[in-house]
C-alpha cells in the first residue's frame, strides 16, 4: 500500500511478516491524521531492526549510534522547539544499550515521543536475549534460558514520574493508533512501548501470544494516579495495555527557553554585551 | 513553512577566516618576584590569591598565578604561585623569593622550592629546625579581630608592607572582593598585618620593578578557563552539554554563569556518552554545541567522535588534559592526551586539533573551533590542560567585533540531498525546518541522500569525499608561530608556549628560536620545511613519550632532543632553562 510519507527508492531490510511493518504503517497514519508536517518532523533512531524505521518514512531523520537516540533527540528538540521530535528503537537499543539515557531523558521531560518496538529478543544480531526477554527464554547465548529478571519499562518510567506512560500491542492496531495519537498530543516526554513479534527469532512471543496475554485497560481506569498505575504496571498475567499514567508538567525546553520557540540557528549572541562582560575582568 | 532568517549565512566558497592581528608585545621585563602561598584546601589560599592578584594589578604590575592542588575538598597541602613583573609573565618558576606558609604542613610540602635566599613567613606558632622563618602573630591577631577567616587579609597586609607598597590599593581590593562578606573586619585584619609587616627588619626581598602606568585599565586578569569560554561564546556557542570532570569544569561553570546573559543551553548530562551525542543533536538542528571533558570522559566519547566523522555533523570538544592512565592525577597537569584525541573513534575520518598556548590563543582558538567545525563539518578538539585552565594571567583588551561571524547553513530546496558530491567534499549542510528539503543523517555508510547503502561503489565515493575534506583542512591549516630566528628550533605545542618563550629570552643564545604549534592537527607539510633547514630540533612537551615529536617524525622532521616531563607539574622556567642549557652545550 502506497502512502504519501513513504520514502521512495528504498530497499526495506525487514523480514516478511515482521511486526515492524505494522508500526511503520501506524506511525505514517498517525502523522498524516494529526496533520504533522514531515518537513517539521525529525525521527531519531539508534541501531537495530526497529531503528531502521526512519529510513522508510519521509521525514527528517538522524540515524545515530546504538542506544544513543535519546540524548540526540533531547538536544534536537532543545535547539529547535518547534520541531516534532520522535525517538524510535527497539528494546535492546532503548532499554539495554541506552538504559542510562532512558532514565535520564524521562527525568528531563523533553517534549518528545519515545517509541520502543518491544519484541523481547535481539533481531539484528540474530536471536540473543533482550532486556525484556522472559525468564527461561532459550537462545544460542542464553543456552540454559534467561536467568535475569525482565526489564519492566513501564514501572521504571513510572518510578521516574514520566509524564506519559503507555504500552500497546501492534496486533491490536486500532487501540495502538488511539494511544499513539494521545502520545503525540501530550506535552512532554511520552513513552509508547509497542509489543511486536519477531517472527524469525522469537517463537514464544508471537502475534497469538501477545493477543492471548494482554488486555486493554478498562475505560473506567483513571490514568492520573501514579500508585494505581504502578500496580497495573506490575501485572503480568495477563499484561495490561493502554495509557498507564498521564500528567503534564513543564518541559526541558521550556526550562531553558520559556515560551521562546525560535530555532537556535536564527539567533546570534550580542557581541557588545560579550565585550562589556569581558571588560569587567 | 515560515521563512526563517539565518544570520551570517555563508558557504564553503568563502575563503577561510583569519584571526585578527594582535599588537606585538610592548613591554620589556626588568625582573620579576615570585611569591608562593601554601596551606590546606579550604583555608582560603584562593582568597589570598584573588586579593593579591587584584591589588598588584591595581598597583601597576603584571601578575601571573598558578596553582597545584590535591584531589580533595578540605585538608592536604596546596600551593598557589604568584609572579609579579613589569612585563607579561606566562609561566611558573620552581624556586621562589618569598614563601607564605599558612600552616606547618605547607613547609614540608614545598621545602624543595625554597633556596637560602627565600624568605619564609609563617605564624609564630610554626617552628622549623632547618628553615629560618620570619614569624608573624597571624592567628592571635585575627582571632582578636573576630575570626580566623581574616587571616588572608592579614597576610596580604604583611606582604604589602614588606614590599614597601601602601595600604590604599589593598583596601580597594579588599572592599571589592569582600563587598558582601565583612569588608570592615578584613580591612582591620589587613591594617594589623600591614603595621606588623612594617616592623619587620628583614628586607632581603628583591625590590619590585617600577610599576607600569595605566596598566590597570588596559589589561584584564583572566584564567584559561574563562578565556576559552569567551572564545567559545565569540564562536557563537549556544549549547554546552557536559559531565563535570576536573580540570574541565572551569569552562562548564563559566558557560553556566554566562547562560544568564545569553541564549545558551547548559545541561549536565548523565555521562560523557550522552554529552557528545547531545552535541551532535544540537548541531544537527542548527545549534552551535560543545562539550567539556578530560581524558577519561573523552575516552567515553570516542564512539560519538566516529559518528561525527561519518555523518559529517560538526562538534566542538573542549578537552582539558590531566595525567592518566585512568584516574591518574585528577587535579594535576599533562599533555598526555594528544594521541587519544588524534586516534579517537573507529574508522578513518577527519578532525582538527587545536591547542592554545596563552590567553589570547585561548580566545582565538575557542572562536576558531566553532568556525572550523562548521566550515569542515567535522569534530574539532580543543586541547587545554589543568595548568592552562587554572592559571591566571593578564591580557590586553580584545576587540570582539573584529572576529568575522559565519554560519555555514543552507536553506534547502525540495530536491536537497545532504551528502551531495562536489569538488570540495563539503556538501552544503541543511538543518530540519529551514527550507523545503528533507535532511537525512546516518551512522551507516550512505548515499548522497543520506540513505544507508552497502554499494561498494558508493562506499568508495563517500570515502573519497571524506578524504577530500581532510585534504582541504590540510591546505587551509594554520602555520606554527615562529619567534626569532636561528639554527636550533625549540619546538612546543599548547600550554608550554610561555615557559619556552621566557627561557629562550633568558638564555639569549642567538642559535635558538621558538616554533610553536597551536594548530596541532592536521599539519601541512609545507609548514614543516622550516624544521628541515635547522641544525637541530628540540621538542619540549609535557608527556612521557613525546607524542607530538613522534608526529613530527612521521613527516620526516629530525628530532634531535626531547625534553619531556610527566610529574604532574607544568614546566618551571628555572628547571627548563637548566635542561635546555645542558642540551645546547652538547650542540656546540
Amino acid at each position: 500500500m502506497k502512502h504519501p510519507l513513504d520514502r521512495t527508492n528504498i530497499n526495506n531490510a525487514w523480514c516478511p511478516g515482521c511486526g515492524n511493518f505494522g508500526i511503520l504503517k501506524l506511525l505514517k497514519e498517525v502523522l498524516t491524521e494529526l496533520d504533522l508536517d514531515p518537513k517539521n518532523t525529525v525521527i531519531i533512531s539508534g541501531i537495530g531492526q526497529a531503528s531502521k524505521t526512519p529510513y522508510y518514512i519521509d521525514t527528517h531523520m538522524f540515524g545515530g549510534l546504538h542506544g544513543r537516540a535519546m540524548p540526540v533527540a533531547t538536544a534536537i528538540k532543545a535547539s529547535n522547539p518547534s520541531l516534532n521530535v520522535i525517538a524510535e528503537g527497539g528494546d535492546g537499543d532503548m532499554y539495554g544499550e541506552g538504559g542510562n539515557h532512558f532514565m535520564h531523558t524521562i527525568r528531563r521531560n523533553p517534549d518528545i515521543i519515545h517509541i520502543v518496538h518491544n519484541n523481547m529478543v535481539y533481531g539484528l544480531t540474530k536471536g540473543q536475549a533482550s532486556p525484556t526477554s522472559q525468564k527461561g527464554f532459550v537462545t544460542p547465548v542464553q543456552v540454559k534460558g534467561v536467568s535475569s529478571e525482565p526489564f519492566n519499562p513501564i514501572s521504571v518510567a513510572l518510578a521516574l514520574k514520566a509524564g506519559f506512560v503507555s504500552r500497546v500491542n501492534i496486533g491490536n492496531y486500532a487501540h495502538a493508533k488511539t494511544v499513539l495519537k494521545e502520545a503525540f498530543l501530550h506535552k512532554g516526554y511520552a513513552l509508547v512501548d509497542i509489543f511486536q513479534p519477531c517472527v524469525v527469532f522469537n517463537k514464544v512471543n508471537t502475534y497469538k501470544w501477545f493477543r492471548d496475554n494482554t488486555y486493554e485497560l478498562e475505560s473506567t481506569y483513571e490514568k492520573n494516579n501514579l500508585l494505581s498505575a504502578m500496580q497495573k504496571a506490575l501485572e503480568n498475567d495477563p499484561i495490561p495495555i493502554g495509557i498507564f499514567y498521564q500528567s503534564e508538567r513543564s518541559t526541558f525546553e521550556e526550562h531553558f527557553r520559556g515560551e521562546d520557540k525560535k530555532a537556535l540557528f536564527t539567533l546570534s549572541h550580542d557581541l557588545k554585551k560579550l565585550q562589556a562582560l569581558f571588560e569587567t575582568y | 513553512m515560515k521563512k526563517m532568517n539565518v544570520p551570517f549565512q555563508t558557504t564553503i566558497s568563502d575563503p577561510p577566516v583569519s584571526l585578527p592581528e594582535h599588537t606585538d608585545q610592548k613591554y620589556t621585563p626588568t625582573h620579576s618576584i615570585s611569591i608562593l602561598i601554601g596551606g590546606a584546601a579550604g583555608t582560603g589560599i584562593m582568597t589570598l590569591e584573588n586579593i593579591l592578584s587584584d591589588a598588584f594589578k591595581r598597583s601597576g604590575y603584571f601578575v601571573f598565578s598558578t596553582k597545584e592542588y590535591m584531589s580533595r575538598v578540605r585538608g592536604g597541602s596546596n600551593t598557589t604561585l604568584l609572579r609579579i613583573s613589569d612585563a607579561p609573565v606566562n609561566a611558573p618558576c620552581w624556586h621562589v623569593n618569598l614563601f607564605i606558609a599558612l600552616d606547618a604542613d605547607a613547609i614540608s610540602h614545598v621545602h624543595e622550592r625554597l633556596t637560602s635566599d627565600t624568605i619564609v613567613i609563617a605564624d609564630e606558632s610554626i617552628n622549623n629546625e632547618e628553615i629560618a622563618i620570619t614569624s608573624m602573630p597571624m592567628l592571635e591577631t585575627v582571632k582578636k579581630v573576630g575570626n580566623i577567616r581574616y587571616a588572608n587579609s592579614y597576610v596580604a597586609g604583611v606582604l604589602f608592607a614588606m614590599l614597601a607598597l601602601g595600604t590604599e590599593i589593598l583596601s580597594q581590593s579588599i572592599e571589592t572582593l569582600f563587598d558582601d562578606q565583612k569588608p570592615q573586619e578584613n580591612e582591620t585584619a589587613m591594617q594589623e598585618g600591614f603595621s606588623y609587616g612594617k616592623s619587620l627588619t628583614s628586607s632581603q626581598l628583591p625590590k619590585l620593578p617600577a610599576p607600569v602606568s595605566g596598566l590597570d585599565n588596559s589589561m584584564h586578569l583572566v584564567n584559561g578557563s574563562a578565556a576559552a569560554g569567551f572564545g567559545f561564546l565569540l564562536g557563537g556557542c549556544n549549547m554546552i552539554t557536559s559531565y563535570p570532570m576536573s580540570p574541565s569544569t572551569g569552562v562548564l561553570n563559566f558557560m553556566a554563569s554566562m547562560s544568564k546573559e545569553f541564549t545558551l543551553l547548559v545541561e549536565q548530562s548523565e555521562d560523557e556518552i550522552a554529552s557528545l551525542n547531545m552535541v551532535l543533536g544540537g548541531w544537527f538542528s542548527g545549534g552551535r554545541a560543545m562539550t567539556s571533558t578530560s581524558g577519561g570522559g573523552f575516552a567515553l566519547m570516542t564512539e560519538a567522535m566516529s559518528l561525527s566523522g561519518v555523518s559529517e555533523i560538526p562538534a566542538v570538544i573542549y578537552l582539558a588534559q590531566r595525567p592518566g592512565p585512568a584516574t591518574g592525577l585528577p587535579t594535576r597537569t599533562e599533555q598526555g592526551d594528544l594521541n587519544l584525541a588524534l586516534y579517537s573513534g573507529h574508522g578513518d575520518f577527519g578532525r582538527i586539533i587545536l591547542a592554545p598556548g596563552d590567553l589570547q590563543e585561548c580566545i582565538d582558538y575557542g572562536y576558531l573551533a566553532f568556525e572550523l567545525a562548521d566550515r569542515y563539518q567535522m569534530p574539532v578538539v580543543y586541547l587545554s590542560d589543568q595548568y592552562l585552565a587554572d592559571s591566571i594571567s593578564m591580557i590586553e583588551t580584545v576587540d570582539f567585533s573584529t572576529y568575522e561571524q559565519r554560519r555555514y547553513i543552507k536553506t534547502t530546496e525540495a530536491s536537497y540531498h545532504r551528502f551531495t558530491f562536489n569538488d570540495t567534499g563539503i556538501s552544503p549542510r541543511g538543518v530540519p525546518g529551514l527550507g523545503e528539503g528533507i535532511v537525512v543523517s546516518s551512522s551507516h555508510e550512505h548515499d548522497e541522500r543520506g540513505q544507508s547503502t552497502e554499494s561498494y561503489q558508493m562506499r568508495e565515493k563517500m570515502v573519497e569525499k571524506r578524504q577530500q575534506k581532510i585534504n582541504l583542512t590540510i591546505a587551509e591549516a594554520f602555520a606554527p608561530k615562529v619567534f626569532g630566528q636561528g639554527s636550533i628550533a625549540v619546538i612546543g605545542w599548547g600550554s608550554t608556549k610561555g615557559a619556552i618563550d621566557e627561557v629562550l629570552k633568558e638564555l639569549n643564545d642567538p642559535r635558538l628560536f621558538q616554533v610553536h604549534f597551536s594548530w596541532v592537527h592536521p599539519l601541512n607539510p609545507e609548514h614543516l620545511e622550516i624544521l628541515k633547514a635547522t641544525e637541530a630540533n628540540i621538542v619540549i612537551e609535557n608527556n612521557t613519550t613525546g607524542q607530538f615529536a613522534d608526529i613530527l617524525k612521521s613527516y620526516d622532521v629530525n628530532i634531535d632532543h626531547r625534553i619531556l616531563q610527566s610529574n604532574g607539574f607544568s614546566f618551571f622556567t628555572d628547571q627548563l632553562k637548566e635542561k635546555l642549557s645542558k642540551i645546547i652545550k652538547e650542540e656546540k
